[in-house]
C-alpha cells in the first residue's frame, strides 16, 4: 500500500492539466502567497547571508550575462555578480517592492508560467522556490520554464529544501501533512478519488511542538523519514505584525495563530521537501537540458543544468 | 521597468499565440543613469528584438535609435551609448503593458510590472 498513494497523486497531476496553466492550489494561496505577503519585511530582514554555492555559480558566469532569478524573494542574489545584469521576479508583491527599493529590476510574476519570451537569459536561478509548489506537475512546469527562458548553452541553478535535514530537531517543529491533502486543498478543479474528506483545521494545529500530528494520517504518513509534505512555522513578532492589517485578518480567518509565550503571530508555510534523488529525477523528466552538477549543501538538494 | 525587461516580456494569457511585444501605455517616465558597459551591451544586442525596442523607446520619448542595424554598429561608441540609454536608463514608472492580442492591461506601478494572470486567464 505504501507505494500506491504517491503514484496515484502523480497520476492525478498529469490527468488534471494538459495545458500550461492551471489554477493555483489553495494550499499555495494560503500557505505560501498570503504568508510571504504578510511576513515580507520581517522575512527580508532575516535574509541577508549569501549562500556561497549560489555566489560561486553566479561568479562562474561570463561577464555581461543576463541572469533571471525566478522566485527572487527579497532580492538577496540580485546584482551579486556586478559583471552581470539581473532581472528578478516573485509572486509576492510586498517582496518585489522590497527588491525594487534596493534599485533592482523586478516584476511580479509566477514561476510556473513566466511571462518571458524564450531564450533571452544567459542563466536562471531558482533558490528555495520549487519546494513551495504543491504538485509534481507544477514543479516540473517551473523547471521547464527555467530551461525555456535561457539561451541554448545557458545555465540553470535550482536549490530546494531536503527531506534529509542536517539538523533533525528542526523537523520536529514542522507539522506533517497527509498526502491526501491535495484532494481538499488543491481546489475544486482537481478530481476527487476519495469521498471522505479529512478535516484538517489550522486551528487544531497544536502549539506544542511534540504533539502528535492531526488529520487523517495512517501509520506510514506519520513516519517522518518518508514524510515530504509539511507546514513550517514562521514566527512574526507582535511588534512586526500589523495591528489592523494582514495579521489581524489572518488571525480571524485561522490563517495564523498567536503564540503569546513567544510574542509572535505564527504563520505556516507549505513545503514539499525533496528526497534524495528526487530533484534529479524531476529535472531529468524535462527535455532540453542536461545535468552538469548536483550536490547536497546545508540541508538543500542542488542541481545545475545546461540547456542543449 | 526598463526596456531591457520590456524586450523580454510576453503576454502568457491562455489562448494567446503571440503576446510579444506588449504595447506600452505611459503615465510617467523617469530617466536614471547607469554605468556604461559596452561588453554587456554587445552581449545583449544579439537577443534584442530590435523593432520592439525602437517602438518602445519612442513611446517612452527617446527616438534616437536607428531603425535598422548592422553588426559594424557594435564598434561604434555613439551607437552603443544610444543603445545603453534606451535599454537601461529609461524607466516606465507608472503606466501599463498591454497584451497585443487581448488588450488586457498589466499594470506598472513604481516601476514594477505585475504580470500575474487572473484565474480565468490561466
Amino acid at each position: 500500500m505504501k507505494g500506491v498513494l504517491p503514484s496515484i497523486v502523480t497520476r492525478i497531476d498529469q490527468e488534471c492539466s494538459s495545458s500550461k496553466g492551471e489554477p493555483t492550489p489553495e494550499i499555495e494561496k494560503n500557505h505560501v502567497h498570503r504568508v510571504y505577503d504578510a511576513i515580507a519585511p520581517h522575512f527580508s530582514s532575516t535574509r541577508f547571508a549569501k549562500w556561497p554555492k549560489v555566489q560561486a555559480f553566479l561568479n562562474s558566469l561570463l561577464c555581461g550575462s543576463l541572469v533571471l532569478d525566478a522566485g527572487c524573494g527579497n532580492g538577496k542574489y540580485l546584482g551579486l555578480n556586478t559583471n552581470c545584469y539581473f532581472i528578478g521576479c516573485d509572486i509576492s508583491s510586498p517582496l518585489v517592492n522590497i527588491c525594487a527599493q534596493k534599485g533592482n529590476e523586478v516584476l511580479v510574476a509566477d514561476a510556473v508560467n513566466l511571462p518571458y519570451r524564450s531564450g533571452y537569459g544567459d542563466a536562471a536561478i531558482s533558490i528555495a522556490v520549487l519546494h513551495h509548489l504543491s504538485t509534481e506537475l507544477r514543479r516540473r512546469r517551473a523547471v521547464e520554464e527555467l530551461i525555456r527562458v535561457v539561451r541554448t548553452g545557458g545555465s540553470v541553478l535550482v536549490t530546494v529544501w531536503a527531506r534529509e535535514q542536517e539538523d533533525r530537531s528542526l523537523i520536529s517543529k514542522w507539522t506533517p501533512l497527509s498526502q491526501k491533502y491535495t484532494e481538499d486543498w488543491v481546489g475544486s478543479s482537481s478530481p476527487r478519488t476519495h469521498s471522505d474528506s479529512p478535516s484538517f483545521s489550522l486551528q487544531s494545529i497544536p502549539e506544542n511542538d511534540e504533539s502528535e500530528p492531526r488529520g487523517d494520517f495512517s501509520d506510514e504518513h506519520t513516519d517522518r523519514t518518508c514524510q515530504q509534505e509539511y507546514l513550517v512555522p514562521w514566527h512574526l513578532p507582535y511588534h512586526r505584525a500589523e495591528v489592523s492589517g494582514t495579521s489581524a485578518t489572518a488571525l480571524s480567518t485561522g490563517l495564523a495563530r498567536k503564540d503569546d509565550k513567544k510574542g509572535a503571530v505564527v504563520y505556516d508555510r507549505y513545503y514539499h521537501v525533496f528526497s534524495e534523488g528526487e530533484l534529479e529525477r524531476l529535472v531529468s523528466s524535462v527535455d532540453g537540458a542536461i545535468v552538469v552538477d548536483k550536490f547536497y549543501d546545508k540541508s538543500n538538494w542542488c542541481i545545475i543544468l545546461k540547456k542543449i | 521597468m526598463r526596456l531591457i525587461t520590456h524586450n523580454m516580456l510576453s503576454s502568457n494569457i491562455k489562448g494567446v499565440t503571440n503576446g510579444f511585444p506588449l504595447r506600452i501605455q505611459v503615465e510617467k517616465v523617469v530617466e536614471k543613469e547607469v554605468d556604461f558597459n559596452p561588453d554587456f551591451l554587445r552581449n545583449m544586442f544579439a537577443k534584442i528584438e530590435w523593432k520592439a525596442l525602437t517602438e518602445a523607446s519612442k513611446t517612452l520619448g527617446y527616438a534616437d535609435l536607428p531603425e535598422e542595424t548592422e553588426p559594424l554598429m557594435l564598434e561604434s561608441e555613439e551607437f552603443l551609448r544610444k543603445l545603453h540609454h534606451a535599454l537601461l536608463e529609461l524607466h516606465l514608472e507608472e503606466g501599463a503593458l498591454v497584451c497585443p492580442e487581448t488588450g488586457r492591461k498589466f499594470p506598472v506601478n513604481k516601476g514594477i510590472p505585475n504580470m500575474l494572470l487572473h484565474e480565468d486567464e490561466v
